[in-house]
């Protein structure tokens, strides 16, 4: 009980000084304003957003190629234009593009953001580019029963979460159910699977979708709104006015030269590209790049993993209290909070005192998580190793390490060997929570692929069978394995 | 040579929490004799044996080998007065993941820092004496109880060391195993090795031991030539023990 009380202590001081450290690294950053500055000495202006919102920003396959488009992408380009620099995108889900921002993993987002009340408090805004106004999704068979928004009152709608739609329709539409989801793809799914009756959306994107898709119709929303409130503006951290007044002039020639208009058709026509073919064949090279990211992510963590794990159990086993202390402390930890968390945590925390690229965050962070139930497992293993195995290797003379190295870890492994292929079969399945920092996993692929054909399911049936082809083959080589060494002993 | 001391314990007592297992022990091993250690079970036979190579650490008194006491050093040099002594466990502790060969391979390479050829050498020897040298690339899980005690004998001596201890090697035996084992150990006695050896084989502590220690409560009670304990023990509680293995025959 003592124990347990000494390792709760242990864990949460841990946590102190960890946020303590955040947070004095946070405070500090808050400098002077050198942002246009930096940009330029860099040469290169980096820009976050969330390639899932058509006609704004989507990926479409080019030539072969992925690429990310839209009229976003035009206003961005002419900015970086404008700056005499090189422009460099990263992409990632739309919930954490101004926390990228915040902690200075890009220099600006874009990604249809409304400059709302609440948003201004936490980031700076240039100036409005686009006006596109709301408006609603509706199933076509649905036409009849919501002619307009006051059709809508009571019904149940969908709006992505963190946007401005999303706040509009718990307010605005009374008595109305509102769902958030992260994805618009999921959202328009989500429709024509009447779990929701409309969807809050962007005008562009909706008038997007019903060209693409015959079961889909629109509505207008009705909203009387504040102009300054329903634009879409670019984001910045606070305190970047040097570069925010450097970029409000490129906005300036775009909306004198109505240059949006212009973006919007390019955009259409890439979007027609797009569902021109919309089997699965066509984006097998989506599914490769997904699956070879998940296979590179899921193998490297694996290793660093095994090694964390091996660390950790051997700390526990040592004479040194504060090891012992520090190996408990982290195990508790890690398996006390969430992957996601932890993920978010390695990409945009520590982000603020080193930049570390998503791939990179992400393999970080799933090889820490996993290292720590690795440690469990192989100290499990090696109390499972009897007493008389390391009696008999002391009385040979065996120092402990020559005795961990030669006779207990090969015998803990064999023991847990079915344990450890469980934990590495669930890594592959759980490293898909790296989509969320933009790194191009298998889910990630999905849900562009989902964005670009329009269509909702059948990505999602191809990345089930994907993932189970891959857990699939690796039982059978744990397998293999583990009959192997039962041959040797 | 014959005098010469190798293991001299002093007022050695051991207990675990509350419970006194051994107390006050006192005696000496000099090099050549074999000690066979007999008693009841639960008398500290084994607790003692274990304490020599402090497997056990002592809760008081003195452990001495060649002169050193064992429980006032650690680490390195404990490591290194461990190596001279070699152990057989009753349940052999061979290990499973390497084969015969490299078990009897392992000590010399990693702690004495042989060559790989030296020490296969010697491993060859080793089994060919104790009657193994076929199954030198078997696993110790295809061999019998008898066969891999023998190959734990082996493995204990590919150290060369000063002294064996001897933790009841065939109790954990089929009967028609045990004399295989005794016979490997006979041979080694008469080698001129010192040895501790705790066991119920009384027929082996008759023909073999140097000196039989009777140990009963933590005590030793009585230490006499063999002839002498299993004729005419002095000790009313070794009268007893052995009056009883003698009915028991």
């Amino acid at each position: 009980m003592k124990k347990n009380v000494k390792a709760i202590i242990q864990t949460i001081l841990l946590v102190v000084t960890l946020l303590t450290v955040g947070l004095i690294q946070t405070n500090s950053a808050a400098a002077a304003d050198t942002s246009l500055q930096r940009v330029k000495q860099r040469g290169e202006l980096i820009m976050a957003t969330s390639p899932d919102y058509p006609p704004y920003e989507f990926q479409v396959n080019k030539n072969g190629k992925s690429q990310i488009v839209g009229m976003d992408i035009d206003v961005a380009k002419k900015v970086a234009k404008d700056l005499h620099v090189k422009l460099v995108i990263k992409s990632m889900n739309f919930d954490s593009l101004l926390v990228a921002i915040q902690t200075g993993k890009a220099d600006m987002a874009i990604g249809g953001i409304n400059p709302t009340a609440e948003r201004r408090q936490s980031v700076d805004f240039s100036k409005i580019y686009y006006s596109g106004g709301q408006s609603f999704l509706i199933n076509s068979k649905d036409v009849n029963k919501y002619k307009s928004v006051k059709n809508l009152r009571g019904a149940t709608i969908g709006a992505q979460t963190g946007t401005l739609q999303y706040g509009l329709a718990k307010k605005r539409i009374p008595n109305s159910t509102v769902k958030g989801m992260d994805k618009s793809t999921d959202l328009v799914l989500a429709l024509k699977t009447n779990k929701i009756d409309a969807l809050g959306i962007e005008k562009p994107s909706a008038e997007a979708y019903v060209k693409n898709d015959p079961t889909l119709k629109m509505i207008p929303s009705g909203y009387h709104l504040n102009k300054n409130d329903v634009g879409a503006a670019i984001a910045f951290k606070k305190g970047s006015t040097s570069l925010v007044n450097a970029v409000n002039k490129s906005i300036d020639q775009i909306k004198k030269q109505d240059l949006t208009s212009k973006y919007l058709a390019s955009a259409g026509k890439y979007m027609k590209v797009n569902t021109v073919n919309t089997s699965m064949w066509h984006y097998w090279s989506y599914f490769a790049k997904g699956v070879e990211y998940t296979i590179l992510i899921s193998l490297i963590s694996t290793l660093f993993g095994v090694i964390i794990g091996v660390v950790l159990a051997l700390m526990r086993f040592t004479k040194q209290k504060w090891l012992r202390g520090l190996a408990i402390s982290y195990t508790e930890f890690i398996r006390g909070t969430p992957l996601m968390v932890q993920v978010m945590f390695v990409y945009f925390g520590i982000g603020v005192v080193i930049n570390i690229p998503a791939l990179l965050s992400g393999i970080i962070a799933v090889s820490l998580n996993s290292g720590a139930y690795v440690a469990e497992i192989i100290r499990g293993g090696i109390n499972s190793v009897e007493k008389g195995q390391t009696e008999a290797a002391e009385s040979l003379g065996l120092t402990k390490s020559d005795m961990m190295r030669y006779v207990v870890l090969p015998q803990a492994f064999k023991n847990i060997w079915p344990a450890l292929g469980n934990e590495f079969i669930s890594l592959i399945k759980e490293s898909s929570i790296v989509s969320i920092i933009g790194v191009t996993d298998l889910i990630y692929q999905l849900n562009i692929v989902r964005a670009d054909t329009y269509r909702g399911v059948i990505p999602i049936f191809v990345a089930m069978v994907l993932y189970f082809v891959m857990t699939f083959l690796l039982t059978r080589l744990l397998n293999y394995y583990e009959g192997k060494m039962k041959h040797a002993g | 040579m014959q005098d010469k001391n190798i293991l001299e314990v002093n007022h050695l007592s051991k207990k675990f929490g509350e419970n006194e297992i051994l107390k006050d022990i006192n005696g000496t091993v000099k090099s050549g004799q074999v000690i066979c250690v007999i008693g009841p079970s639960g008398a500290g036979k084994s607790t003692f044996l274990r304490c020599l190579n402090l497997l056990e650490k002592p809760t008081s008194g003195e452990v001495k080998f060649e002169g050193t006491d064992l429980t006032h050093v650690d680490g390195k040099q404990l490591l290194d007065l461990r190596e001279r002594m070699g152990m057989v466990f009753q349940s052999f502790n061979l290990f499973p993941n390497m084969t015969v060969l490299r078990n009897l391979m392992l000590a010399p390479i990693r702690v004495k820092h042989m060559s790989e050829e030296d020490a296969k050498q010697t491993a060859m020897k080793l089994l060919k004496r104790v009657g193994l040298d076929g199954k030198a690339d078997a696993y110790p899980s295809s061999l019998s109880g008898g066969q891999q005690q023998r190959v734990a004998i082996a493995r204990a001596l590919a150290m060369n060391p000063e002294v064996m201890l001897f933790d009841e090697p065939t109790s954990a035996l089929d009967p028609e195993m045990v004399g295989e084992v005794l016979e490997v150990m006979q041979e080694l006695a008469n080698e001129g090795m010192t040895m501790v050896v705790v066991t119920h084989e009384m027929g082996f502590a008759k023909s073999v031991a140097d000196e039989v220690w009777f140990m009963a409560d933590g005590y030793i009670l009585e230490r006499s030539k063999p002839a002498e304990m299993f004729d005419n023990p002095q000790n009313d509680r070794a009268k007893d023990f052995i009056g009883k293995i003698i009915e028991a025959k």
